[in-house]
């Protein structure tokens, strides 16, 4: 089996969006649709003991995703390698799934509602895998800090195994039970 | 929607090269009918596919609809947007019979060049200045690089810029911030430091790479100088120094040593703002983990009085530690010894000297009587030098003064290229007031900025994807990294190089001396001398892409010293102190601070730093486009909480950052990204969505949140070797937008005149005005020996050089060639081949004894004519031709090779029997019989069929 995740080494990042402009331009997004924003926490501490850190975040392709069973028309989701994605053909934009996602990780543009009339997210480079297979997410491929890593978790030679296996990592809201499938190793403040 | 395949069939794969900054990524571009649909980052390039913001937003550049297309010429009044679209080649026409005009009626020095970045093909631009006549070419170089790596030059004899990290242990990366600036150097960084390299930051800011450090020295902006001579009293003072290299290979370490005594962290701190201890902790981090690195960093060139006097004190903490050109250390490159330079392309030799001498620049360093002793230098000692270009220009800003008051001469037209005056230079009203005052404006652009509102013609420039690209890195390096053209320029948008040599020709240049229509033809024509296995520029770019000559580290060694005039790491300057300046690095303050001008310190207490480069926008580049900007849509200055509490300033609020040449609006970022004394503004803003033409004194809000218009390019506030301004270490006031006060008006940008803004409203003649640091008359010694005509004397190494080659005249008798090591003929220039024992004209090829009597060569034979018998053994039927000087046969005019036992054609070099003349053909292994057609084998026996 093959089960897609993403590692997000914030140790690496240092937030310059790149990520976010390269997704935008490869899926020609309208500008008030964004599929992977980072999110600046924001400087912590007291000059000069400061910390910061960066959340780059996309669609967390839960393991047990909270959109897929809202939609009413089975236009939301999952392949077996656990891409959760929209089928345009079908959506009729009710918005149920952007309502369900706990993570505020799907949309639907107010800019352009006829041409992207239908609800929009992060499909981990569906179509880019459908053309080559081994295709990195663009956002990965783009990443000059490689600090986007995207792999199969089921393939325990994956560097995505090997850096869940080895470094301490964390999920966004856990506790909410959806299984979220991007992996985070914290920047603590030590050494990159 | 769309889903595009970029493997489907007719979608061709092109490698390109990024283009928005001069890290140059690599590019990968699918093009399909004559466009390009989609691009990414190349996997087996130096970024390793990353892309930044700017790079991945390619596409949106070349099809923006705000790109100007075709040649616009003016109709309406300056700045009133009224233009009539005409053919390109007619636009050039007309702007070169102005030029021309121009000229002739006033000197070609009246006309002047302002050039971007590095990304330009500017040895075009200056093979037309030159052949125009005008020295006046100039780029915001003094602010980026120049003066530190002429300084560095003057110290080992090149910048040591290139940074070897595989093998350091340390690297400072001082003033820059890779974080957000150059994002493939970032990359490697954060790998080396994953394995172990120091890295160690020295930022006012708490920027994106200083959060990864392991050492973050955040000192008072400005007073780097002051770090790094105190770094420098550290270093000598606990024993730090690598003393093997400096006896070996440094001069007056002594006097050094004297000189930085008083230089002290306790010395430094109140300056720096840093502990004492934090100054050591850095000393000797970097001096005790070698090899290790300092990175370049803009920084360095910013400080204005004080740039010169800090990046020489860097220059010497890498000696002092011995990481110059050592593995692990900071690699001197050289100039390009197997391609042609920058500097060759230049036609330098074309402007005349009393043209050198009308350059607009006070600041010796970085202006022909600098760059005359430096190039010197280097062409006796590398054999090859630095382009004009970049390290030989004149004044920007003095150029501007030239045009508004005539001083020293009025400067009549300007032809800007790529660059965008009023928010890159200092003094921006005084910038803008020049742009409006210039009889005669060109641009080069891609968009409408608020320079091209007031050019009489603005040219439309061909963008990355549309042009090939070639990275020399200033002409100061001997490595080559290459692009091609995705796709031929869209509308009539032309590339750079098209548009200066078009104007050359226009302007009735020598056609020989525009002799390549294309880049590619150009740029093939420079790597000729790699011999590399290709037929065309595309080629080297398909397959090899870029060119590394064997890393030579240690150089020094091989060449015997440094290359310097002395030969030596020149702790005390000579080149220096002959332009009259200090030969070790003196302190010198900020132009404005607690220390200097306290009296100014009560109305503006805080210090502001500006010019580091932030995401996604590069210099002034990239406003306009939306896919980028909703990133950052507004100027936002970083204050911290402490400062903005006091100040009642909340996160969001319009401010007033003011100084005493004006004022410019910004949003507050409040965060403890600086220090509660210190704001950071960025750099460039300027509104490409308004109506530029609407308000004419601030076309696009060019003055509203510039920090230009906060900086001052007077004389006496420029460093006085190099001639740089502040960007860094300002004294301003910060105070909220009110209601009353929240819109931009004309009096907030007119508190100072050109000559003189530290007393508003009073003129001085920028000629009058003084150098920050008065120079120090030097005597030059005279020579010791007697001068031949046609040598020069040295007086650093008491050497003689020629003229015209800069061969050193060798105690042997023979001149040496700094490039190649070889000896040649101190008459006739003629080159020693040790193999032949023979001296040999390069130019036509020709060959000569020592007595230097023609020697013959017919097929790589050497003949001895005039000899009665053959100086060598030949079979007896051969008969020695006293005339020719060869052994022949007696009805063929073969000649006898000792060598091989051949008989050779003259003719075509083909091989023949020494028996019967019989033509060996390699293929067959045969001899053949041309009379008859007949075949033998080599001990001739018939071949039968």
């Amino acid at each position: 089996m093959t089960r897609y995740v993403m590692v997000i080494d914030q140790r690496r990042c240092i937030g310059c969006h790149s990520c976010t402009v390269a997704c935008r331009t490869w899926n020609e997004l309208p500008l008030d649709i964004v599929y992977n924003p980072v999110v600046t926490e924001g400087i912590k501490g007291e000059w000069p003991n400061v910390h910061r850190n960066w959340v780059p975040t996309l669609c967390m392709h839960c393991e047990k995703p909270a959109c897929v069973p809202v939609c009413p028309t089975g236009a939301s989701q999952q392949d077996e390698d656990g891409t959760v994605w929209i089928d345009y053909d079908k959506c009729m934009a009710c918005l149920a799934c952007v309502n369900a996602c706990p993570y505020g990780m799907r949309d639907q543009s107010k800019l352009q509602p006829v041409l992207h009339r239908f609800v929009r997210k992060c499909t981990f480079c569906r179509d880019r895998r459908a053309m080559d297979p081994t295709a990195d997410p663009y956002c990965v491929q783009t990443c000059h800090q490689k600090a986007r890593i995207f792999g199969d978790l089921d393939d325990p030679n994956s560097e995505v195994s090997k850096l869940i296996g080895s470094v301490e990592t964390t999920r966004l809201m856990e506790d909410l039970g959806t299984e979220p499938q991007i992996y985070y190793i914290p920047d603590l403040g030590g050494k990159a | 929607m769309t889903e595009i395949d970029i493997h489907a069939d007719g979608v061709e794969m092109v490698k390109s090269l990024c283009y928005f900054c001069h890290a140059n990524c690599g590019v990968l571009a699918y093009v399909k009918d004559g466009d390009v649909i989609k691009i990414e980052g190349d996997p087996d390039y130096s970024n390793q596919s990353g892309l930044c913001c700017r790079g991945t937003s390619a596409l949106l550049h070349l099809n923006h609809p705000a790109r100007i297309n075709h040649a616009l010429k003016r109709v309406g009044e300056k700045g009133e947007g009224k233009w009539e679209q005409i053919d390109y080649d007619q636009a050039i026409q007309e702007v070169a019979d102005r030029l021309n005009q121009i000229k002739a009626e006033s000197g070609a020095e009246a006309v002047a060049s302002a050039g971007g970045t590095t990304r330009t093909d500017d040895w075009a631009r200056r093979r037309f200045l030159n052949q125009f006549g005008t020295p006046n070419g100039f780029h915001n170089a003094l602010l980026c690089w120049i003066p530190t790596f002429m300084a560095e030059t003057c110290v080992a004899g090149w910048s040591p810029f290139e940074t070897d990290l595989g093998g350091a242990r340390c690297l400072i990366l001082w003033g820059m911030n890779p974080g957000a600036s150059t994002l493939g150097g970032m990359h490697g960084y954060t790998d080396l430091h994953m394995n172990g390299m120091k890295i160690i930051v020295v930022d006012p800011r708490y920027s994106e790479t200083a959060c990864k450090a392991d050492l973050w020295l955040p000192l008072r902006p400005g007073s780097d100088g002051a770090l790094a001579l105190a770094m420098m009293n550290v270093i000598i003072n606990e024993g730090l120094c690598d003393y093997q290299f400096i006896n070996t290979w440094c001069s007056d370490f002594q006097e050094l040593a004297s000189h930085v005594a008083a230089y002290t962290p306790e010395w430094a701190a109140p300056l720096t703002w840093l502990e004492p201890d934090q100054i050591r902790t850095a000393a000797r981090m970097y001096a005790t983990n070698t090899p290790g690195c300092i990175q370049w960093g803009c920084t360095w060139d910013q400080l204005g009085k004080a740039s010169t006097t800090a990046s020489h004190a860097i220059a010497i903490l890498r000696a002092l530690t011995g990481n110059l050109d050592v593995p692990g250390g900071d690699g001197m490159p050289g100039p390009a010894m197997n391609f042609l330079t920058d500097e060759e392309l230049e036609l330098n030799e074309l402007l005349p000297e009393e043209q050198k001498a009308k350059q607009i620049s006070r600041f010796k360093l970085t202006s022909w009587p600098g760059y005359t002793l430096i190039s010197q230098t280097a062409k006796r000692t590398w054999g090859k030098t630095l382009p004009t270009e970049w390290f030989c220009e004149a004044h920007g800003p003095s150029v501007f003064k030239a045009i508004l008051t005539g001083d020293p001469y009025q400067v009549r037209a300007l032809i800007c290229n790529a660059t965008n005056p009023v928010n890159s230079y200092g003094d921006s009203k005084m910038t803008l007031a020049a742009l409006k005052a210039c009889e005669f404006l060109v641009v080069v652009d891609y968009w409408m900025t608020p320079t091209a509102l007031f050019a009489d013609y603005v040219f439309p420039a061909a963008g990355a994807l549309e042009r090939p690209t070639i990275v020399t890195h200033y002409g100061a390096t001997d490595s080559l990294m290459g692009g091609s053209r995705a796709i031929q320029p869209k509308y009539d948008r032309h590339t750079d190089m098209t548009f200066w040599r078009k104007l050359g020709l226009a302007c009735g240049q020598d056609p020989a001396n525009w002799p390549w229509e294309t880049e590619e033809e150009a740029y093939f024509n420079l790597m000729q001398g790699l011999g590399l296995p290709i037929s065309c520029y595309d080629d080297f770019v398909t397959y090899f892409r870029m060119y590394y000559p064997p890393l030579h580290q240690r150089k020094f060694e091989a060449n015997g010293g440094f290359w310097t005039p002395s030969g030596k790491v020149e702790l005390n300057s000579t080149i220096m102190r002959e332009l009259g300046f200090p030969g070790m690095p003196t302190y010198m303050g900020c132009s404005e601070s607690e220390f200097e001008t306290p009296e100014l310190v009560e109305e503006y207490p805080i210090v502001l730093t500006t010019g580091g480069g932030f995401m996604p926008y590069h210099h002034s580049e990239h406003f306009q486009m939306q896919g980028i900007r909703y990133l950052y849509p507004d100027p936002y200055f970083s204050i911290n909480p402490k400062l903005a509490e006091e100040l009642g300033i909340e996160y969001g609020d319009w401010c007033w950052i003011e100084t005493r040449r004006g004022r410019i609006k910004m949003r507050a970022n409040v965060e403890p990204e600086v220090d509660p004394r210190v704001v950071f503004a960025p750099r460039g803003w300027w509104f490409p969505e308004r109506d530029g033409s609407a308000d004419l004194n601030n076309p696009f809000g060019c003055l509203e949140s510039n920090v230009n218009v906060l900086t001052s390019v007077d004389v006496e506030d420029c460093d006085p070797m190099g001639g740089s301004w502040a960007n860094r270490g300002l004294m301003c006031k910060v105070y909220k937008c009110t209601e009353l006060d929240h819109e931009y008006k004309p009096e907030d940008t007119q508190f100072s005149m050109p000559g003189s803004s530290s007393e508003p409203g009073i003129t001085v003649k920028p000629s009058d005005q003084k150098l920050a640091r008065e120079l120090i008359p030097f005597e030059k010694p005279q020579p010791e020996i007697e001068v031949p005509e046609g040598f020069s004397w040295c007086w650093q190494n008491n050497a003689l050089y020629q003229d015209g080659t800069n061969f050193r005249l060798d105690e042997s008798g023979w001149l040496i060639n700094p490039r190649t090591k070889g000896y040649h003929d101190a008459y006739t220039g003629w080159r020693y081949d040790a193999a032949t024992e023979l001296l040999v004209d390069d130019e036509s090829g020709k060959k000569y004894d020592m007595q230097r009597n023609e020697v013959p060569f017919l097929a790589g034979v050497r003949g001895y004519p005039g000899a009665e018998v053959a100086p060598y053994e030949h079979p007896e039927h051969l008969r020695w031709n006293v005339e020719a000087g060869y052994a022949m046969l007696p009805d063929k005019p073969y000649v006898f090779d000792p060598n091989s036992g051949w008989m050779l054609d003259p003719e075509n070099g083909a091989y023949h029997d020494a028996y019967y003349g019989y033509l060996y053909d390699s293929a067959t292994g045969t001899l053949l019989d041309e009379n008859t057609g007949n075949r033998f084998t080599m001990s001739y026996e018939p071949v039968v069929e």
